[in-house]
């Protein structure tokens, strides 16, 4: 990878011989950074704690104010009261957010044309390259990246804590969602980097607040000498920007992540539905000719007003929305809770999907949970709870767990735990085993996808397959290591490729050769390549390669690789001679 | 098991000192790492089910329960989130003796699990050799009834070959352990010419029927373990045995729901009815016999 993350110099003192000191102070801290709304919380050395800026807020608006020479992100949010940014400020066309789904994203993809409604500047041009993201500043467009972005905001949260804790943080384990590609993981690292953080582990969402339901399990048996049950939980997690599902299986503080499945709907997509419910030229309003002043300024009332509505659709039957948008445009309608569900029906279907997918992936049946956990600021909205509860068929849900703060103490107490620290009362004898979230392969067959490690495997893992040529004297061959769900592998993601040269000549068939994968605990993918028949002297020596070597996520590079080669490097999967 | 990844990376790893030095090696390895020299790459194929209970430490009729714990705890031991980075094989290991015994442990659960009694009963259809390395088509057999135990092949291929002195023969422990010369060497070198070049396919049956079986026992007679003569005969006639056996249950499994429904309801009201009578039955008895003994004794 060009980019280099950490400073490799020191890692190795968070592992191994450093383990035993219990006042060891570099202890990860957790992040949680949401598209809407971020959270940090340290161990103390016996519990938890969610840290609270200068305004006493747990949650923090996700957002970065672009001001003539000053940034200021949605941790201080404008530091005192006084010069508090107001969500008006905010939607001002001066300040980015949602950062989290532009992160790592090609400007073809759904999320980032959708995301050219927000009151900043999002320019696409289609054809596969990043966006062009800019906010105003005195009127005029200042460029910026999402990185960029979320690097300032990670730096204001981590002097934060360094306030607090009155020492420097050096380690982070933050949380991703879980349909986070591992280019768009890459993204997320390199803005901690950016922002003077080592990422110990990044957590699918579900997968921290499952530890956290693991330690409260185990708190729970010790005090009543209950038998080491195991317990299954399915875990819901929709926030503003991505919805994530988990099935662990937990017991002796042992967290087993059974499945995991995630998409990219959140509670933005239920925002813009709306909007376009209540005003329906909306589209037109927002995409002609890319944001005015007086454009950006109607469309951040229009977005107040329907959060304000959704919220209260939380708890009433209906609400009236009465905006005035400027330019003669005026809202006003009374939106009831049955019209609301209508216009997210496709929102609510894709959230059963997963669901359904998850179960049957971990192989269990509705019967078979124990605890349904809603976690996120959309698992209040009653639709979405009331179809969760009954797909699992279950009354209620676990209630001793705080839906917006589980994900964040989950990342913290991960932190404690990768970091070396014990607690005497046992209150960190946790673990977590992690599953991959995709499928992860190579190309093979012409435009096959060969899954090695297939999704839902127990990490660390590792797996190996056998290739073998597809021409006679076939002396190089390509591996383009792919990830994602699809059959074909053009469909997935490109993580990287590599070649394999000095293939002895044989016929073709006869070659073998090895492609294996390793994913270790902090989830770096390795693969190894080499021929493994014939062997002797004229084998060249194996490959070692860390993924994702690419350096952006443009899909141009598995075409040039499929148009410039072809077949000529093809692979083909060689079929299994024993069955054990 | 020192591996094929392992030897791979040590000459490259030799290479590159040799073009640039020691201090352009640790460069390109810093300490972080060290567990990249991996030790081998395709586990999977060559343990056997025994070693995996090994692994986990459990016996191997232990419950799909005791493997879970089993693993549970090991994993709090050697799980790199808790043992570093140097717990990651270690782990590796355990997440794959889970997945095949719990694998393997369902499908009993399910009923899916053949039990074969008496003669070739046990049969898992692994080898009990290892392999160092990926599978390869041919695979190294002895014939431990020809074998006299000269220890030639473990002199000069020790990695391969191992000496068991109970049986007092030798046997193949890592296929392909050392280089292919010294394992052509070994092979040359027996004196009885009893380590053979087999199809991998057959390997599993091979290994399996060269192990002393327990005999069929009639009565009082039989019994005890015995290995068969003629090995490779012995193998064939197993697998023969292993496909029809094969057949007839993919044949009853596909007409196998039909007779399971075939059962009427007077058939089924009929069995519940045995089974609830034998259940009672000696009670029955005890208060048969108790009115019988009150009855004589009011007659006294």
């Amino acid at each position: 990878m060009a980019e280099q993350f950490y400073t490799v110099a020191s890692d190795s003192e968070t592992t191994g011989d450093d383990k035993a000191q219990q006042s060891f102070p570099d202890v990860a801290i957790g992040i949680d950074i949401g598209t809407s709304r971020c959270s940090v919380a340290i161990w103390n050395g016996h519990q938890v704690e969610l840290l609270k800026n200068t305004r006493s807020q747990k949650g923090m608006r996700s957002y970065v104010m672009f001001k003539d020479d000053t940034l200021s992100a949605g941790v201080t949010g404008g530091a005192t009261k006084e010069h508090a940014h107001e969500e008006r400020d905010i939607l001002s066309g001066s300040a980015i957010f949602n950062m989290k789904r532009l992160i790592g994203r090609m400007d073809t993809d759904e999320v980032v044309q959708a995301s050219k409604t927000l009151p900043f500047l999002v320019q696409t041009l289609g054809i596969g390259v990043r966006p062009f993201i800019a906010a105003l500043v005195n009127n005029m467009w200042r460029s910026t990246t999402p990185e960029e972005v979320l690097a300032i905001f990670l730096l204001e949260l981590k002097a934060l804590v360094e306030m607090h804790l009155k020492h420097p943080v050096r380690n982070a384990v933050l949380t991703i969602p879980v349909a986070f590609s591992r280019f768009q993981q890459t993204r997320i690292e390199r803005a901690c980097a950016m922002a003077g953080l080592h990422v110990l582990r990044l957590m699918p969402e579900p997968t921290a607040v499952a530890l956290l339901y693991a330690q409260q399990q185990q708190q729970l048996m010790q005090d009543n000498m209950g038998s080491g049950i195991e317990k299954i939980a399915l875990i819901f997690n929709i926030g503003a920007g991505y919805c994530d599902v988990a099935v662990s299986a937990t017991a002796g503080g042992v967290s087993q992540i059974r499945a995991l499945a995630g998409c990219t709907v959140g509670g933005e997509d239920i925002l813009q539905n709306v909007m376009r419910h209540l005003l329906p030229d909306y589209d037109s309003l927002c995409d002609n000719a890319g944001p005015t002043t007086d454009r950006i300024k109607s469309m951040g009332l229009l977005r107040m007003a329907t959060q304000d509505a959704i919220h209260k659709l939380a708890s009433q039957e209906s609400t009236e929305i009465n905006a005035d948008l400027g330019n003669g445009l005026k809202v006003s309608k009374l939106l009831s809770r049955a019209e609301f569900e209508q216009v997210n029906q496709a929102i609510f279907e894709k959230c059963e999907r997963i669901i359904k997918q998850c179960l049957s992936d971990a192989k269990l049946t509705p019967e078979d949970i124990n605890d349904v956990i809603l976690v996120g600021g959309c698992s209040r909205i009653p639709k979405i709870r009331s179809l969760v509860l009954g797909l699992c068929k279950k009354g209620d849900s676990y209630g001793s767990i705080d839906d917006l703060e589980a994900a964040v103490s989950g990342a913290a107490l991960e932190g404690a735990i990768a970091s070396g620290v014990t607690d005497p009362s046992g209150s960190l004898d946790l673990l977590t085993i992690q599953a991959t979230p995709m499928n992860l392969g190579i190309r093979a067959d012409g435009d096959g996808f060969a899954a090695i490690i297939p999704r839902n495997t127990a990490v660390p893992a590792r797996r190996d397959m056998l290739f073998t040529t597809t021409q006679d004297n076939q002396a190089e061959a390509l591996i383009a290591v792919y990830e994602g769900e699809g059959e074909q592998a053009e469909e997935n993601h490109l993580l990287g490729y590599f070649k394999i040269t000095g293939i002895p000549p044989a016929p073709k068939g006869a070659v073998e050769i090895s492609v294996c994968m390793d994913i270790d605990a902090g989830n770096v993918l390795r693969v190894f390549a080499g021929v493994v028949k014939p062997q002797g002297e004229a084998t060249p020596p194996f490959m070692e390669v860390r993924m994702p070597t690419l350096d952006d996520g443009h899909g141009w590079c598995g075409q040039a690789l499929a148009k410039m080669y072809g077949s000529k490097l093809d692979l083909a999967v060689l079929p299994k001679k024993l069955h054990p | 098991m020192a591996g094929f990844f392992s030897t791979c990376a040590a000459s490259d790893h030799y290479c590159l000192q040799l073009r640039s030095g020691s201090a352009h090696h640790e460069l390109i390895r810093p300490n972080k790492y060290r567990r990249t020299m991996i030790r081998c790459c395709s586990t999977a194929k060559g343990k056997t089910r025994r070693d995996y209970y090994q692994v986990l430490g459990v016996a191997t009729h232990s419950t799909p329960q005791e493997i879970k714990e089993a693993y549970r705890k090991l994993q709090k031991q050697h799980h790199p989130d808790i043992a570093g980075d140097k717990g990651h094989d270690h782990a590796l290991l355990l997440n794959e003796a889970y997945e095949v015994l719990m694998r393997s442990s369902s499908r009993k659960a399910d009923g899916f699990g053949k039990s074969r009694g008496g003669f070739g009963s046990g049969y898992t259809g692994d080898g009990y050799s290892s392999w160092n390395g990926p599978i390869r088509s041919q695979a190294l057999f002895v014939d431990e009834n020809k074998c006299i135990g000269c220890r030639e092949c473990v002199h000069h291929a020790g990695e391969t070959f191992a000496m068991d002195d109970v049986l007092g023969s030798a046997h193949v422990e890592v296929q392909f352990g050392d280089v292919e010369q010294q394992i052509q060497v070994a092979v040359e070198s027996c004196p009885v010419n009893c380590i053979h070049w087999v199809g991998s396919e057959e390997l599993p049956v091979l290994e399996f029927m060269a192990r002393p079986q327990p005999k069929e026992g009639h009565g009082v007679f039989g019994g005890g373990w015995e290995r068969p003569k003629d090995v490779f005969a012995a193998a064939r006639n197993f697998s023969r045995k292993l496909e029809k056996q094969e057949r007839q249950e993919s044949s009853r499994g596909a007409n196998g729901g039909e007779d399971m429904e075939a059962e009427t309801a007077a058939q089924a009201e009929a069995r519940r009815h045995a089974g609830q009578e034998l259940r009672w039955k000696s009670l029955f008895d005890v208060w048969n016999g108790l009115g019988d003994w009150r009855k004589s004794g009011t007659d006294r």
